[in-house]
């Protein structure tokens, strides 16, 4: 897979897209606020996680 | 207009010009020292100064003061509290303050296949509860770790950067963001298989080792992305394992996934600085092939061989040997600066940094006068 435009396939990160799928209760909900926010928060841990092996 | 501001724009526009390939107003530089060489500097304890940031403002401000820079100085990505929140083995603070990293090995060789399946998740099953003790036990002992640490580690980058923005709004630095990235088979060495780890496994499993490296690029590359592409800063690279491997070993298992990454943080906008250690001079060609305006800042080497086979097609940087601060005269030390200057600033794309970081302060030696005087020199000649 070189060329690094595939997803990470992960069970510890989600896209929001794969994080809605999963949480039916923020249907109807505001996305345009959600979707940033909780995307925020998940690249967040990725960047700690990463720089603890950096 | 306040004169801060007037410098930021100035060094702003100075740092556009030289990634985008002009010839700028003058050489930019930037001052090597690191902040564990400011808060000694200042007269301060180490140890005491990185768990206690709030001690920080005024040994930055001094250290701004007194060294001449175009870019914020000192800067630090390891602070100790998150690290020892974490039981962390691979980052560790030494009896005299300086956080070190002993070598480790944070995945097993028979792990490989586990790695290459899904990297992300090995790391946080595998990886991490190995190399970090909190993260090794009840899921409710780890969770509250992470949380913690999480925490503290956004206090102090908050911290820092509220010390930052005061620095730059009262010297008028350029403005640059940065991130941090690896290639691939350097993160898969350095703190995952080790140094010794890697060096067999090219020997051994070198089916393994190439698939390893292709499976974590996408993580090295979400690693090395900007917020915001456009945005005046660039992608830091260091570059570790590539001068201890064979020919043959270079270009199957380090260059493919390496240039694939430097190609791909480009193709989204964003400026690259790889910063080369140890010596590179077989692998000149191979660099030639990176994307134009590539920064590259060399550890060693041959300054005019460099200029003459790459200072045409990207940024150069760096070479100027930080040992001479130390054993060289005030006089010494910036004739190597001029030798440097007349070498690789013709033409532009040239960027005034040293070999290395300088760490170590001793009061009584001759390091911060002999810095002093080399930033000085660079920036009252480098005007183009």
């Amino acid at each position: 897979m070189l060329g690094g435009e595939g997803k990470m396939d992960s069970k510890y990160y989600a896209t929001w897209e794969e994080y809605l799928a999963e949480h039916p209760e923020l249907d109807g909900k505001p996305a345009q606020a959600i979707a940033p926010k909780i995307q925020k928060y998940e690249d967040a841990m990725f960047v700690f996680i990463m720089d603890l092996l950096l | 207009m306040t004169d801060a501001v007037a410098m930021t724009n100035e060094r702003n526009q100075i740092f556009r010009d030289l990634f985008s390939g002009k010839t700028p107003k003058r050489v930019p530089i930037s001052n090597p020292a690191t902040q564990d060489f400011a808060i000694q500097y200042a007269g301060l304890d180490l140890a005491e100064c990185q768990w206690n940031l709030t001690k920080l403002e005024p040994v930055y401000d001094k250290f701004c003061q007194d060294f001449y820079t175009d870019t914020y100085p000192g800067g630090s990505i390891r602070i100790p509290s998150h690290y020892q929140i974490l039981g962390s083995t691979p980052i560790v603070m030494s009896s005299s303050g300086f956080m070190q990293h002993p070598e480790v090995v944070g995945l097993l060789a028979e792990e490989y296949d586990e790695f290459i399946a899904s990297p992300y998740d090995c790391i946080i099953e595998k990886v991490l509860p190995r190399l970090f003790t909190e993260m090794n036990g009840a899921p409710g002992k780890v969770a509250m770790a992470l949380a913690k640490a999480m925490r503290a580690h956004s206090d102090d980058m908050a911290s820092l950067g509220t010390i930052r923005a005061k620095m730059n709004a009262k010297y008028g630095y350029a403005t640059m963001m940065g991130a941090l990235t690896e290639a691939p088979f350097d993160f898969l060495a350095d703190f995952l298989r080790s140094f010794k780890g890697i060096s067999g496994d090219v020997r051994r499993y070198p089916d393994k080792v190439l698939a390893a490296c292709e499976a974590v690029l996408p993580l090295m590359i979400k690693k090395g992305t900007l917020p915001n592409p456009a945005m005046l800063g660039y992608t830091f690279i260091p570059l570790h394992m590539a001068p201890y491997l064979r020919d043959k070993d270079f270009a199957t298992l380090y260059w493919p996934t390496f240039k694939k990454l430097v190609e791909t943080m480009v193709s989204m906008g964003q400026n690259v600085q790889l910063f080369v250690e140890n010596d590179w001079m077989r692998y000149l060609d191979y660099l030639y092939e990176l994307p134009e305006n590539t920064i590259l800042r060399f550890e060693y080497g041959d300054a005019k061989l460099v200029k003459e086979k790459l200072g045409k097609k990207h940024i150069i940087s760096g070479f100027y040997p930080i040992t001479l601060l130390q054993t060289g005269t005030k006089q010494q030390c910036v004739d190597k600066a001029k030798e440097l200057m007349d070498i690789l600033a013709p033409g532009g794309k040239y960027w005034f940094q040293t070999d290395k970081s300088v760490i170590n302060f001793e009061s009584k030696g001759p390091v911060a006068e002999n810095m002093r005087a080399v930033l000085e020199y660079v920036h009252e000649n480098g005007a183009y």
